[in-house]
């Protein structure tokens, strides 16, 4: 019970806060909760003043006041709070609860001896709980119902966290039995909290979200403290070393080494964030031999005990978690030690000299399959930007500059680090270079989104690259405005397009509007790939990514115009060795992404007219619904591109159907499915010209395995677009007394994005019913 | 969760014969409470406490609907609120909607949710959000036949680990242009200082715990309560 003075100091917190605010936000709520904390941890609470009163009779007069189901609260009781509520012994939501007849505690003595299977079983067991923590699962449903690591938790043990609190060192011990369990298990138990420390201490470091990803609570213990990474690992080659002298008998003397070893190479690993220095391939090659050993063990299942729970500091109850065999649990620490490896792999030194094959292989890690762990997108982010390097030796600055240079100004003093050093403040370079830095840091952070946003669980990445649009369309701005002002020092660049019409170089804007479109199009697409959208939205869907990659397109063109001309110009002597190799790179490379884009428009374009034409036989239901209204699903539907001022999506009118003035022929019907063979033909070209550009040109170096699946499918959607068309043609041809009413004779169904070619393409299927 | 994904096409489907749609209206404790908590815990393996009913029954009792048979009996049942979101549009919230299970595929959840959101409209919501898991198909097919849009998609939200859509609706033009504002914290001192800005403790996450202890989940719980053909 608190005393009164407490309880004044947790009365409402009217005088702070809500004003006028969204008083049932839960967010409000967690301010008031953090306030009232912050309000208790300021007054100490002296344990003499604090008196204990039962207050039953009181509750029970007031509470007679009250009608029954009359709600007792203040205006800033949440639906937060209101959720927190449990009903006390309701066995589904008091997890504090025991059932008549159990016990408090579980039945288990810590500190007595195991013999070596039963020990090794513990290690095992361990292993494989600490991987439903390594997917997200709260500790105190896995690692923590280890009674051994709960004992070494207890808030009352000290360094150096002995089994018994207050007993003789492990070495001491008497028989083997107990030293198994004081030196070996304890070890082992010390170093898996440690392996547990390290893992939420990269998550944390890194942009992940809570729950979602990964729960990091601690239940109000603390992971010893007073023991580092380094000091665990010496206490695993002790007790490795005090088992070659045991007596034991072979084989699992040597399993419980192996363990010891393995896991002293995977604290270290996980302590470092030294490439060098740690050992996820030694640790890896270990876990067969590990998982081969397991049958030795001797189960004691009493050694764990959801009970632990009752001792934890929670307000939620336990979530149901899938329980792992030892086989899946062994089979997600490859799946770890792989993905860890890919993020050196992926960011070798070969790829991290190109922003856009490292962008390439960021995708390629992010796609990987099963998807990478969270504490894998940690590192692999760790590896992105810590230190403001990329793996510690290409920085981010020299990144940046090569992204623009390679882009829009190839071959160009602009662009070259060494006009970066001139410190002439006369010279135009030193003017020019301070200009671009002040621009470049302005876009530092957002740029690197670029690479983090792609290591967010995959709904996440299409949200945060919703939030980001606003960031680069103000920066579009700025970028417009460096231009001009370097436009004033340099004599701006001229060309003119094949219709004759001038353009200036604006290299800043036209390189950040590139990104900009760029991430407008991975929105719609991941759109698709969450499978956001209904087969009613799919025509107008696909127009407007029509519009999105045509815009990006003419980009594009416009870009290769001014490189290509560069080369030609009467000043191209004049260009050095480099300089020119930069411009036929750049080239070659905005190439490769022009033939990309426009492999988009087409299917985007082929799949927008096939989708009206499945309206226009009624096999696409398109018929209003009860409370949709076309101005206000048009606006929820774009909210992320409304309100950008330099590009968007089309206008409401320009993506609405004009109504047919007649019905569809089956005449127009094969005239639309004969142009289809015709696109998709150029398509495939296009696609076999990208296959044709190495992985320098095409800047996937790093990535061939992956460039070659994704056209693989590219080509495979081409040829699902045909068949669907021929069907379709088939079946009209077929039925065409039935054109008015086609939805009796056929089906149109829409693959989920596990059964698509492409998870960004879905193509519409037709049979016959 | 002890629910499992299975349709229920074994059970015995009952007329819907004469069904009545009533408010739940003023009554403090009506007598129908105990029936909606159980109709709506009956699939969830940890129910929320009658605390949680009652937030919404005693705040918003205009926006919960019930289907009677003859025998005053509760067949079915809508719980919503309608206040502002972020200090920004007046939203609307679906937070509960089941049907007995022998009486589902009968449009009657469809008809629920039809009371629900002309009571907002005439009520001046601005739009309607609710959550429902991904794979809870009859559910989706009733909000979106009737015009609801997936917004997000959200990885993991449940308790139990599975991912849920968000559904808006909006009612009114211009939502997206209206300012909502991100909550004020409280200044931190000592250790909470540390809180890593990058662990996005933000609003959504409590907005998942709360989702997490099954406020938003009867959605997701819906799975086989929801047969309706809308």
């Amino acid at each position: 019970m608190p005393s009164d003075d407490l309880a004044d100091e947790a009365s409402p917190l009217n005088d702070k806060q809500n004003g006028g605010d969204d008083l049932s936000d839960p967010a409000t709520a967690e301010a008031r909760l953090q306030e009232e904390a912050r309000r208790l941890r300021k007054k100490p609470i002296s344990v003499g003043t604090r008196g204990v009163r039962d207050v039953t009779e009181d509750f029970v007069a007031a509470s007679e006041q009250l009608q029954p189901g009359e709600l007792v609260k203040d205006e800033y009781f949440t639906l937060f709070e209101a959720v927190g509520a449990l009903e006390i012994m309701d066995p589904k939501m008091d997890s504090g609860r025991i059932p008549p007849g159990d016990s408090f505690e579980p039945d288990f003595d810590v500190c007595a001896g195991l013999n070596a299977r039963q020990v090794l079983w513990i290690m095992d067991e361990l292993f494989r709980l600490e991987m439903s923590f390594q997917d997200g699962y709260p500790l105190s449903q896995n690692i923590f119902t280890s009674l051994h690591v709960f004992r070494l938790l207890a808030p009352e043990n000290r360094h150096p966290y002995h089994l018994r609190f207050n007993g003789p060192s492990a070495k001491d011990e008497t028989t083997v039995e107990l030293q198994l369990v004081h030196f070996v298990l304890s070890a082992y138990c010390i170093a898996v909290v440690k392996c547990v420390q390290c893992t939420l201490s990269s998550i944390q470091t890194y942009t992940y979200y809570e729950e979602e990803d990964f729960v990091t609570y601690l239940f109000g213990r603390e992971l010893l403290p007073k023991l580092s990474a380094v000091d665990a690992t010496r206490l695993l080659i002790d007790a490795a070393d005090w088992l070659e002298t045991s007596g034991l008998d072979e084989p699992v003397r040597d399993a419980i080494r192996l363990r010891l070893l393995a896991r002293e190479e995977l604290l270290t690993s996980m302590d470092s964030t030294d490439e060098g220095i740690d050992e996820w391939d030694k640790f890896r090659a270990k876990i067969r031999d590990i998982r081969q050993q397991h049958e030795l063990a001797t189960p004691v299942p009493d050694a764990f005990s959801d009970k632990v729970q009752r001792q934890l500091a929670t307000s939620t109850p336990p979530r149901p978690m899938p329980q792992l065999s030892w086989d899946q649990a062994c089979d997600k620490w490859l799946h770890l030690c792989d993905d860890i490896l890919a993020t050196r792999a992926l960011t070798s030194f070969r790829i991290r000299q190109s922003p856009h094959c490292l962008q390439r292989a960021t995708w390629a890690f992010a796609y990987r399959q099963p998807p990478p762990s969270t504490y894998a997108r940690a590192k692999m982010q760790e590896t992105l930007t810590a230190g403001d390097c990329v793996a510690g030796e290409v920085s981010h600055f020299d990144l940046m500059l090569t992204d623009i240079r390679d882009l829009v100004l190839a071959g160009d003093p602009l662009a070259d680090p060494a006009s970066f050093q001139v410190e002439v403040p006369s010279d135009p370079r030193h003017r020019a270079s301070r200009l671009i830095e002040d621009f470049m840091s302005r876009m530092f952070g957002e740029y690197l989104n670029l690479y983090r946003m792609v290591c967010q669980n995959r709904c996440r990445m299409r949200r945060t690259f919703t939030q980001t649009l606003p960031i680069f369309d103000e920066l579009e701005t700025v970028a417009h405005e460096v231009d001009e002002q370097l436009n004033e020092i340099v004599v701006p660049r001229l060309v003119q397009d094949m219709s004759g019409n001038w353009h200036k170089h604006c290299p800043l804007s036209t390189w950040l509007r590139l990104h900009k479109l760029q991430i407008m199009i991975w929105t719609i697409q991941l759109g698709f790939e969450t499978d956001l959208y209904l087969p009613d939205e799919l025509r107008e869907i696909f127009t407007v990514l029509e519009h999105l990659t045509r815009t990006r397109l003419s980009c594009l063109i416009q870009m290769e115009l001014f490189v290509v001309k560069k080369l030609q110009l009467p000043e191209a002597g004049k260009l050095s060795r480099d300089d020119k190799e930069q411009c036929r790179s750049s080239s070659e490379w905005i190439k490769s992404l022009s033939l990309q884009e426009q492999v988009n428009v087409t299917l985007s374009s082929l799949l927008s007219s096939f989708c009206t034409t499945l309206e226009d036989l009624a096999l696409i239901d398109a018929r209003s619904k009860p409370y949709s209204q076309s101005q206000l699903r048009y606006e929820a539907r774009y909210k992320p591109f409304l309100g950008l001022q330099w590009d968007s999506v089309p206008a409401l009118e320009d993506l609405e159907r004009q109504g047919r003035a007649e019905a569809i022929t089956l005449s127009e019907i094969q005239q639309i499915c004969t142009s289809y063979a015709e696109a998709i033909k150029t398509t495939r070209g296009m696609l076999g010209e990208l296959k044709n550009m190495n992985p320098t040109q095409a800047k996937y170096v790093g990535t061939e395995e992956e460039w070659k699946k994704g056209i693989k499918s590219l080509e495979t959607t081409c040829v699902a677009i045909s068949v669907a068309a021929s069907q379709l043609q088939r079946i009209c041809e077929k039925h065409k007394d039935k054109l008015d009413r086609l939805g009796e004779v056929a089906e149109v169904s829409f693959p989920v994005p596990e059964k698509r070619y492409h998870v960004w393409w879905v193509v519409p299927q037709l049979k016959e019913k | 969760m002890s629910e499992t994904h299975q349709h229920d096409a074994t059970t015995t489907k009952r007329p819907a014969g004469n069904l009545r749609y009533v408010c739940y209206g003023n009554d403090k404790e009506s007598p129908y409470l105990p029936a909606i908590k159980q109709l709506i815990s009956k699939d969830l393996s940890e129910p929320y406490s009658i605390y949680v009913y009652r937030y919404f029954l005693y705040q918003w009792s205009d926006l919960c609907f019930m289907t009677l048979d003859e025998q005053d009996n509760l067949i079915g049942v809508i719980v919503c609120k309608l206040e502002p979101h972020r200090g920004g549009p007046m939203r609307g919230y679906i937070a509960m909607l089941a049907t007995q299970q022998e009486y589902r595929g009968q449009g009657i959840a469809t008809k629920l949710v039809r009371m629900a959101v002309d009571a907002m409209i005439a009520k001046d919501a601005d739009e309607i959000a609710l959550e429902t898991e991904i794979d809870n198909i009859p559910s989706l097919r009733i909000y979106e036949r009737l015009g609801f849009i997936r917004t997000k998609r959200l990885h993991r939200y449940y308790l139990n680990g599975n991912t849920a859509y968000r559904l808006i609706l909006y009612l009114k033009p211009g939502i997206p242009y209206k300012p909502t504002y991100p909550p004020d914290y409280p200044h931190m001192e000592g250790d909470d200082a540390q809180n890593p800005a990058q662990g996005l403790l933000g609003e959504d996450l409590i907005q998942r715990q709360a989702a997490q202890l099954q406020i938003e989940e009867v959605h997701g719980q819906r799975h086989d309560l929801l047969q309706a053909s809308g």
